[in-house]
């Protein structure tokens, strides 16, 4: 199966491969798996106190699709709104890299691990402003489907 | 549910090859049926391969190649579809994930979350990868000799899961249904740690015999 050309780019020149330090307050961390393939991929939100995602690093072990997905997706979220980067669907990514049906599972882990990241950035932030005024996490948490 | 041998016409329950004729059946059969094994997940390799040759012999094109097309026809479907259930059926851990499948189970659904220590491992042994890999050849032995032992390190906790994967079978086999649930989830468990372990078994010995350009 041939890879697109998008998705190539994106294996051979991968965008902010790396990891953020776990400590720091303003990281948001999510490692998800796709259990059918044996994928793993994390990625790290640096989010700041208004909900801007700032940066984005990523580490994915798995085939050029997954790896492609998640260094596409770092390029994706920078600079957006937390609610409006946990509302990405998979489609998207589908689109851009041209994935073709049987590595839609890949776009999927892409978007798991956006949710993910912003999840655990919110719990962390949660526990540490527990009496903080702007959280309305309600809106961003029906965009969790699937 | 009966089907007629279109050779012979004998009823019979769907099968590869007709009871009394012995000619091949146009059944559609799941990957137990196709080797005539009851539906059980503890399954004796050595007589799932004799089962797998003896039904392959029987079932063989050459046999059927004067016979009538929709026979000749019948006898190629029922050859392919032997081997693959015997491919299906003979890893374990394609086994169970076929099981998942048969009882409407999908391994991914609600299991994206890679257990905690396994997702640190494969992080882990990943970073050990990319310094063996970046390490001038010729200096890289003591890199080397530690992710050989961290490779036999992988191997015994994969030997450990798929005892595990043994263990669940068998309790599958034995359950009388009641707590099905526990056991979907168990077996989801651990055919998804056997998946990503698999994996990094998989690049870590890529590594290894990968010869450095110098």
């Amino acid at each position: 199966m041939a890879y697109s050309d998008k998705v190539l780019d994106h294996y051979n020149n991968p965008r902010n491969v790396g990891s953020f330090s776990k400590e720091d307050p303003d990281i948001g961390t999510g490692v998800v798996g796709a259990p059918e393939c044996g994928d793993v991929m994390k990625l790290q939100l640096k989010i700041n106190d208004r909900g801007v995602i700032e940066d984005a690093r990523f580490k994915t072990f798995g085939c050029g699709s997954a790896i492609a997905s998640s260094s596409y997706v770092t390029e994706l979220v920078k600079g957006k709104h937390i609610d409006e980067a946990i509302a990405i669907k998979n489609t998207v990514i589908v689109k851009e890299l041209n994935l073709p049906p049987v590595k839609i599972h890949c776009s999927v882990l892409a978007e798991d691990a956006i949710k993910a990241a912003i999840g655990d950035w919110k719990k962390r932030k949660g526990v540490a402003q527990a009496d903080d005024p702007k959280g309305e996490p309600s809106r961003a948490a029906t965009g969790s489907g699937e | 549910m009966k089907l007629q041998c279109p050779s012979c016409g004998g009823q019979q329950e769907p099968q590869l090859i007709c009871r009394q004729c012995g000619a091949p059946l146009p059944a559609e059969l799941d990957c137990f049926a196709a080797l005539a094994l009851p539906r059980r997940l503890t399954i004796d390799p050595s007589a799932l391969e004799e089962r797998y040759h003896e039904l392959g012999r029987r079932v063989h094109p050459d046999r059927f190649a004067s016979s009538a097309p929709r026979v000749r026809a019948a006898s190629l479907a029922g050859t392919a579809l032997l081997t693959r259930s015997y491919r299906t059926l003979r890893d374990p851990a394609s086994r169970g994930l076929y099981w998942l499948e048969l009882n409407g189970e999908k391994l991914a659904e609600n299991n994206k979350q890679v257990p905690p220590e396994l997702a640190e491992t494969v992080f882990e042994v990943q970073e050990q990868l990319a310094e063996l890999r970046g390490a001038p050849a010729g200096q890289d032995g003591a890199l080397r000799r530690e992710v050989e032992a961290r490779r036999d390190e992988l191997g015994a906790s994969m030997d450990e899961l798929r005892e595990k994967l043994a263990y669940n079978f068998a309790r599958w086999d034995e359950s009388d249904g009641s707590d099905r649930a526990e056991l979907v989830a168990e077996l989801k468990s651990v055919l998804s740690k056997i998946a990503y372990l698999r994996t990094l078994i998989r690049d870590v010995d890529r590594e290894l015999e990968s010869p450095k350009a110098a």
